[in-house]
């Protein structure tokens, strides 16, 4: 049905008007207008958290901005132990592996293979939530650790960086007094913002994902004839994977 | 909402490409590099110390991250180029927002 036109206009010139250029639908066009648009806001945002961090470049060691390796160092079920970077990289991991179940959908939509289609959402859709959980744990931590919007208590004196430097990967942990002190204010701000609006992302992912699998099960884009709309939710879910990648290198790996 | 064009006639709005599957040779390609620099960007974390070098083989391994996931899983490498163009040309512009706030960043502190 979509396709019965397609041989007609596709001999018509590129850019004589009446056809698109970019060769996608109207709605995968808009997605990546969206997506673009959308790519702004997480720039503003990342590089707002940038000229925070260089503005604290040159300051003495106790309002210099806080060493992620010292905060984000929790894994579940192993209290105490110093282990960063590790949960975050589970993470990261559990997000590309729901972008490849995503993209494996695509590609059995392609084949109109519904079954297939079914399945990979499904597997998309539990991705997504265990990471959203996950985020909520990386939450709660932080916040029982007293991570608040106005103030920053995750300051690192020089004697604080020099037992930190002491501690190797795996090793029991806690902090002593005088090891830590007030930092620069925007920093736990700048986390929840960013990471709260990533995981907004995510979230709101996951519903238009929950959406698009409730009507590939009722039969909707079969009776359409082809699987487009997987690819559109897959454009905004690999979206969400691409910012990710920049949230960790920025927020924990730099 | 429906648009129906009649039959010959192009219909911009219920236009849909056929579209065929490149078989997933590609895709576990693509998820075993992104997986690999992940990986490797953990062993660099612990392996090398703090400094501007490390950061900078960070920033690289993410946009190369970033060059896989909307070259193969979003399909850009495939489009049209006039369709990749039009979406990435425009995000110079955040290059040139991040060289200015993170220079004016940068002057702060020395102010501080």
């Amino acid at each position: 049905m979509a396709n019965h036109t397609e041989a007609t206009f596709e001999k018509q010139p590129m850019w004589a008007g009446g056809r698109s250029p970019f060769n996608v639908s109207y709605g995968k066009l808009m997605m990546w207008i969206f997506l673009l648009s959308d790519a702004f806001t997480f720039s503003s945002l990342l590089v707002q958290y940038g000229a925070q961090r260089f503005s604290n470049i040159q300051s003495p060691v106790t309002t210099k901005w806080p060493d992620p390796a010292s905060i984000f160092n929790h894994f579940p079920f192993m209290h105490g132990l110093h282990l960063p970077l590790l949960f975050v990289s589970v993470m990261t991991f559990i997000l590309i592996l729901s972008s490849v179940t995503m993209v494996l959908a695509v590609e059995a939509g392609h084949r109109n293979s519904k079954k297939e289609v079914q399945r990979y959402m499904l597997y998309t859709i539990v991705g997504g939530a265990a990471f959203l959980g996950c985020q909520a744990w990386e939450w709660s931590t932080f916040i029982h650790e007293g991570a608040r919007l106005y103030g920053n208590t995750f300051g690192i004196t020089e004697q604080g960086y020099k037992h930190l430097s002491s501690v190797g990967f795996g090793d029991h942990f806690e902090w002593a007094i005088g090891d830590r002190t007030n930092g620069p204010v925007p920093f736990a701000a700048l986390f929840f913002i960013v990471t709260g609006f990533h995981g907004f992302h995510v979230f709101s992912g996951v519903v238009i994902n929950v959406v698009v699998y409730i009507m590939t099960v009722r039969g909707v884009f079969e009776r359409r004839g082809h699987y487009e709309m997987i690819e559109k939710a897959g454009l905004y879910w690999h979206f969400v994977d691409l910012v990710w990648v920049f949230v960790f290198t920025f927020f924990y790996l730099i | 909402m429906e648009f129906h064009a009649k039959p010959g006639e192009y219909d911009p709005i219920n236009y849909v490409p056929r579209t065929e599957s490149h078989g997933t040779k590609e895709l576990w390609k693509t998820f075993w590099l992104l997986l690999g620099i992940t990986i490797l960007d953990f062993i660099i974390y612990f392996v090398m110390g703090p400094s501007g070098l490390r950061n900078v083989i960070f920033i690289l391994f993410g946009l190369v991250k970033a060059y896989y996931i909307v070259g193969a899983f979003m399909h850009l490498k495939h489009e049209k180029i006039n369709l990749a163009l039009a979406i990435l040309v425009p995000t110079i512009f955040i290059f040139g927002l991040i060289m200015g706030l993170l220079y004016e960043g940068h002057a702060l502190s020395m102010m501080k």
